[in-house]
């Protein structure tokens, strides 16, 4: 929610906001072009931040090329709040516990879209109260400064799940670039102290007029063919559908999907053995396309893959809302664009719409 | 520094004993420690060998004034077979009990049908303690268990137990009888037909492989049982316990926390789906 209403700076601006959150004591966590990827990385200097680029994205497809908007890479903040690998204790020889020691870390989450802030916001269902305490260790301390995507990509379907283009809460300050004008608002106190921070004035009608019709072309933008009426009852109607199975024949059950979406939670916690004695309890991420998933030494309850691939489907669009009162999906197209064989999730979800708004 | 703390955390706790029931089943008697709930019937904890891994083992018996649990742990997986080096005297990790268990208040006053199949005994044999114990809350007991071999039914020695319980009958079958085999022949849910059930007042409880319940439950609901008189103990991959790491998900029900007991009218709309 903007508690400030709209203010009107200018894009580089945005470098004494980046100082801001330096001397406040926050480590910034923005993206970077690396390897020719836009990563999510702690960055230390403003310069270092990604501009002048633009990502490409489609099924199956990532470019980066010269540009003046960007919108993600296979990143998003799950990386540091819910890290790929985290040591959950050490079981010593004599059975005591030795709990892993971590930095107070302050994070602060520069530049990220809507699609991740929502996605930080169902993760935050998802660990609820009894979750994992490494998450809501950082979550507590967490600054989010939130880029309005003013062009989304051929993947994105943000607008379809009410995640975007514009954030509208849970941020503490969100900004839009328009030409050489930087639309801001506050969303919280320590907004506020940041907005304050920029040379802005109040937004004019001019601006205000501008800002509105570059949302709405973006919002456009970001349709799937498909709506979130009913999705979660039309879904399990159709869990008997044909286009399962069809559409992960080509799937390989990388588990590609499941790495980068920004809000898929599944673990296992795996045991290191050390030389003396000790062993470590380590939590790695797990998702529903690998096949080991939902083995278990006896059998396997999911053996095929579009058994998997449905779980993971119906999961985040019916399962999600059942279990935590949202979508699991935030629209963001990650696991479209950084599928191998390019399957589009919204091509499979529109398929069983069909079918089952046609009584298939 | 902030030192976090899990729970996901396993309790050392003695081993104070182990019974070899088949060549690749045996019984951990473990005792819990003090500030541990005692688990109720049809409950699981998680077993954590140390260096090795944990795994879901349901409670096969409870001892309630010495705080003593029985695990009954087929050797299958790559934990499981560790179980193997497991003596009296060891230290595993435990941490539970987890889940929902059998409705026993359910059953008061009505005839209670248990229907197992292989390694799925063990989670029900806690209710038949509970029935032998309060005899007089329950009518007709009804014990249905089916193995694949004479040699894998489990806890053999105490059947005798199980027939002088008062009220008690118990039904036995194997798929592949050998020699010295001269009961039934069969699949668990082949030998249901034949016995007097009495649909209009009687719970049924049900653990087994997945195939195995699917029929049996066909067999109850046939014969007039309703879906709320059938509960099903379901399995799935149970990692941490508490609904946290997705594993175990059938349908949106996470089966460790919202099960692994479950009233059949509750999951009958994803039960039937293939490779839910």
């Amino acid at each position: 929610m903007s508690v400030t209403g709209l203010y009107l700076g200018r894009p580089e601006d945005l470098s004494k906001l980046f100082s801001g959150l330096l001397h406040l004591g926050y480590e910034v966590i923005g993206y970077k072009v690396v390897d020719n990827v836009l990563r999510l990385v702690n960055v230390r200097n403003f310069s270092e931040l990604a501009k002048d680029i633009e990502d490409l994205q489609a099924p199956g497809k990532y470019r980066i090329q010269r540009g003046d908007f960007f919108r993600h890479g296979p990143d998003s903040p799950k990386k540091f709040l819910y890290p790929s690998e985290l040591k959950l204790f050490t079981v010593m020889g004599d059975w005591s516990i030795r709990y892993p020691e971590v930095d107070e870390v302050k994070l602060a989450f520069f530049g990220i879209k809507p699609c991740d802030l929502a996605s930080i916001k169902v993760m935050d269902r998802v660990q609820g109260v009894i979750g994992d305490e490494y998450f809501k260790l950082l979550r507590s301390n967490l600054v989010l400064i939130v880029e309005n995507c003013t062009r989304p990509a051929s993947t994105c379907f943000c607008a379809t799940m009410g995640t975007g283009p514009r954030a509208k809460n849970g941020f503490d300050l969100s900004y839009t670039r328009i030409g050489d004008k930087l639309v801001v608002e506050a969303g919280s106190e320590l907004g506020v102290k940041l907005l304050n921070l920029m040379d802005v004035v109040p937004i004019d009608n001019v601006t205000y007029r501008e800002f509105e019709d570059v949302m709405c072309k973006a919002y456009m933008a970001a349709r799937a063919d498909f709506t979130t009426d009913n999705l979660p009852e039309v879904l399990e109607l159709g869990i008997n559908s044909s286009v399962f199975t069809d559409v992960a024949s080509r799937c390989l059950g990388c588990a590609n999907c499941n790495l980068v979406c920004p809000t898929c939670f599944c673990f296992d916690v795996v045991d290191v053995p050390r030389l003396d004695g000790s062993a470590d309890r380590v939590r790695v991420w797990d998702g529903c396309l690998n096949y080991t998933y939902a083995m278990v030494a006896g059998g396997h309850f999911r053996p095929d893959i579009w058994a998997r691939y449905r779980h993971f489907v119906l999961h985040k669009f019916a399962y999600w809302i059942k279990q935590f009162g949202v979508f699991g999906c935030v629209g963001c197209g990650r696991c479209i664009t950084w599928c191998p064989v390019g399957i589009d999730l919204r091509e499979t979800v529109s398929r069983i719409f069909k079918e089952v708004k046609s009584g298939g | 520094m902030v030192k976090l703390s899990s729970m996901l955390t396993p309790r050392p706790s003695l081993v104070v004993g182990v019974r070899v029931e088949t060549s690749n089943v045996r019984t951990y008697y473990v005792k819990l420690p003090e500030d541990v709930n005692l688990p109720k019937p049809g409950q699981f904890d998680l077993l954590y060998i140390h260096g090795v891994g944990e795994v879901p083992i349901s409670v096969s018996d409870i001892y309630y004034d010495k705080r003593i649990v029985a695990h009954t742990v087929r050797f299958v997986g790559s934990v499981t077979k560790t179980f193997a080096y497991i003596r009296e005297g060891d230290i595993i990790g435990f941490r539970g009990p987890y889940g929902n268990g059998w409705p026993l208040y359910l059953c008061e006053g009505k005839d209670l049908v248990i229907i197992a199949g292989g390694i799925g005994l063990p989670p029900l044999r806690p209710v038949i303690r509970e029935v032998a114990r309060n005899r007089a809350k329950y009518n007709k007991l009804i014990i249905v268990y089916g193995a694949r071999n004479p040699k894998e039914l489990i806890y053999r020695y105490e059947y005798v137990d199980y027939e002088s319980i008062p009220n008690t009958e118990l039904y036995l079958t194997v798929d592949a009888p050998d020699e010295t085999w001269r009961g039934n022949v069969g699949v668990v849910t082949a030998l249901l037909p034949k016995i007097n059930l009495r649909p209009d007042n009687s719970i049924a409880f049900i653990c087994g492989p997945e195939i195995m319940m699917k029929y049996a439950v066909k067999e109850l609901l046939n014969m007039g049982f309703k879906g709320n008189q059938i509960f099903l103990s379901l399995e799935r991959r149970m990692r941490c316990g508490v609904g946290l790491c997705g594993h175990c998900q059938m349908g949106p029900y996470f089966i460790c926390k919202h099960g692994p007991v479950f009233p059949f009218w509750f999951i009958d709309r994803y039960f039937w789906v293939d490779q839910i």
